[in-house]
């Protein structure tokens, strides 16, 4: 079970380390348009996740994550799932 | 001056009749067959038998739910053992393949959902297959392009009791339907028979080096395999040789780069063929510490292509990796494209890489090979059965040492664009295709070095301009259809990115490199390199007012993109005076900027 201070913390190390990316991430930046992940962006940072907290990301979960902290808490919530 | 032709070695015999009788040959063979690799590095093993077994059932089924011979079955699924049932068992129910790339994760599902839907219909699929997972956001598009039989998962029609059942193939008969890789604006369905992707395969066995009975051919693949380089590169030919394969799937890879690495180790692997951004991901994300025990030094040859091959990135790749036993021979550039099959030209294999120096400004202005500061890697000579051509605009065939247009011809080449004859008749003209890619010929190998098609390709995935161009529509600031998208290799980067021209309005404002950035990296997911703002007028066009795309690169390249000369001729000589001040430093220096 993680929360999603975890999960937040987790997304900063994966963009900073695997993404190369320099700017601070905030829990409101959105995805797609603050920090401009592209496809592979996005896999990366999904597959990165999967892997820390053993969980399945699917390409529906795409509809109800816009932001950082969408995505800390639809990735926290689903390791309470998985418990 | 010795013409710019190219003549490959004679096309080896044929091995194979057709594919289906090549797998029918593989799994009799008692050779090694695939291997998955999973995120966590577990391994499913899949010998040639079991995938004919499998496949001759999911053929059953087809047959039994009105699949003709001859008719398009779409396949949309990840690498692993699902993928070869639908896609085998499409081939022996007589049907042909048409493998689509699969959604996302965190994605973006509208867009993909149109995509989808115009790849189904371009390519007249009367069903589609896929398993639980991804069919669940296929309906869309299933519902959008209506395929007479609809939808179907993978699994049940291979465990649905049908009699198996194993249809020959003519060799002249459309064998497969693969897309141009990624465009999602203009997809043309590439149509290659049975003959002309055995051609390929043939051709590539035989420039493979000899191998042994102890020590054979492996390659480890991340590519999807709804792609050229991975369907026929790694798979079909892996399946005409027969021999083993070992099978990451992209998003494994990407998650992980070290993966692809350590199965090379665990398998012995002796082959990959990846993009030039495959080997740079490498290079950068991988530790140290993932490489604990590794050895590379079976690796033989590590083919580059589908994009421009950046030969810094190259180098970095060998240089990081030779303390694992990569051996900086086996780098081999190699160029081709999805309508001839696959591959066009390779270098010689365990040769050193071999550049040449030129001037990037007198290559672009002129079109002349002048040496310079910027190393251009040579892709080598054409493949077994493939004659090449640089020609000039006058259709003739150039001398040496000067850019033109580059044509192939030989008996991998398409028969068609599937059901689009003007298309077709635009690109093929008496068995030559036009590649639309610029090159030249330099002691008699080819180097390409640009391209005259407008199509950008970025991490081996080919984007019409279009798609970026649209994304900017109505964005404040940007003069309504005066943007071109293009591609281009920045010097010492990891190989093609995206650059934006973009003539801006009165209404700018000073963040609008930053809204143009965020806005095309949201609808196109594609994070833009270079942005570039210009006063009205500077694109240049022709005289019905297109956009003339290359020409407008040829100009960022050459720091000769100037605004029309009334605009504002005292920032004009300003501009001119800078560079020759520039030149004369000999500094290298971006392009002009324009005050907006």
């Amino acid at each position: 079970m993680a929360t999603e201070t975890q999960v937040l913390e987790a997304i900063r190390t994966i963009a900073r380390t695997e993404l190369e990316m320099e700017r601070p991430i905030s829990p409101e930046d959105d995805l797609l348009r603050d920090l401009a992940l592209d496809s592979l962006g996005l896999t990366v940072l999904a597959v990165g996740l999967e892997n820390r907290f053993r969980v399945k990301l699917s390409e529906e979960d795409a509809a109800g994550v816009q932001t950082v902290a969408d995505l800390a808490r639809h990735v926290a919530s689903r390791t309470e799932a998985a418990r | 001056m010795r013409p710019a032709r190219l003549q490959g070695a004679p096309q080896p015999r044929a091995r194979h009749a057709s594919l289906n009788e090549a797998l029918e040959r593989a799994a009799v063979s008692g050779r090694r067959g695939l291997t998955f690799v999973s995120a966590d590095e577990s391994e499913t093993a899949l010998g040639w038998d079991e995938v004919r077994e499998r496949a001759s059932r999911v053929a059953g089924a087809l047959a039994d739910l009105g699949v003709r011979p001859g008719e398009r079955v779409a396949l949309v699924l990840p690498t692993g053992p699902d993928f070869m049932d639908a896609f085998f068992g499409a081939l022996l129910a007589g049907a042909v393949p048409v493998p689509l790339y699969p959604p996302v994760r965190l994605g973006r599902l509208p867009e993909y959902h149109a995509t989808t839907a115009r790849m189904l219909r371009l390519s007249d699929a009367a069903v589609l297959l896929s398993d639980g997972r991804v069919g669940r956001l296929l309906g869309e598009a299933v519902l959008r392009a209506g395929p007479r039989l609809g939808l179907r998962n993978v699994a049940s029609l291979r465990e649905s009791g049908a009699s198996p059942i194993a249809r020959p193939a003519d060799p002249g008969a459309l064998a497969l339907v693969q897309y141009s890789s990624g465009s999602t604006v203009d997809p043309k369905p590439v149509a290659l028979s049975h003959r002309a992707v055995l051609a390929q395969t043939d051709a590539l066995r035989a420039l493979m080096p000899d191998d042994t009975p102890e020590d054979p051919q492996l390659g480890v693949s991340w590519l999807p395999l709804y792609h050229d380089m991975g369907l026929i590169g790694c798979l079909l030919s892996a399946l005409t040789y027969p021999g083993p394969l070992v099978l990451l799937g992209p998003e494994v890879f990407l998650g992980r780069p070290a993966l692809w690495l350590r199965a090379f180790s665990r398998h012995g692997g002796t082959m990959s063929v990846a993009p030039s951004f495959a080997y740079a991901v490498c290079a950068r994300r991988v530790k140290d510490e993932e490489m604990e025990g590794v050895d590379l030094s079976r690796w033989r040859l590590a083919m580059n292509g589908a994009e421009q091959v950046s030969v810094e990135a190259a180098r970095r790749f060998s240089d990081r990796f030779s303390r694992w036993g990569f051996r900086p021979s086996a780098l081999m550039p190699v160029y081709g494209l999805a309508e001839a099959a696959l591959a066009v030209t390779f270098s010689p294999p365990r040769a050193p890489l071999r550049t040449v120096p030129v001037d990037p400004v007198a290559l672009a202005r002129e079109g002349r090979v002048l040496p310079g500061g910027r190393r251009l890697a040579s892709v080598g000579i054409p493949v077994p059965g493939v004659s090449v051509e640089v020609r000039t605009e006058s259709g003739t065939v150039a001398p040496e040492g000067v850019v033109g247009r580059i044509y192939a011809r030989g008996p991998s080449v398409m028969d068609e664009y599937l059901g689009q004859p003007e298309a077709t008749r635009a690109v093929l003209d008496g068995g030559w295709l036009d590649t639309g890619d610029l090159g030249f010929v330099q002691d008699g190998e080819l180097v390409v070095c640009g391209r005259v098609k407008d199509v950008v390709v970025l991490r081996g995935a080919n984007h019409a301009p279009q798609e970026f161009e649209d994304a900017l529509d109505g964005l404040a600031g940007v003069r309504a259809g005066c943007a071109v998208a293009l591609g281009f290799v920045p010097p010492g980067g990891d190989g093609e990115e995206l650059l934006l021209l973009v003539e801006t309005t009165a209404d700018a404002g000073p963040d609008l490199v930053d809204r143009i950035r965020a806005v095309v990296a949201e609808r196109t997911g594609v994070r833009p390199h270079t942005v570039q703002l210009l006063v009205p007028g500077t694109l240049p066009r022709t005289s019905s007012g297109k956009l003339r795309r290359p020409e407008a690169l040829r100009r960022w390249a050459t720091r000769t993109l100037y605004p029309p000369a009334r605009v504002n001729a005292v920032r004009m000589f300003g501009e001119v005076l800078r560079s020759a001040l520039a030149l004369a430093r000999a500094r290298p220096r971006p392009a002009p900027e324009v005050e907006t």
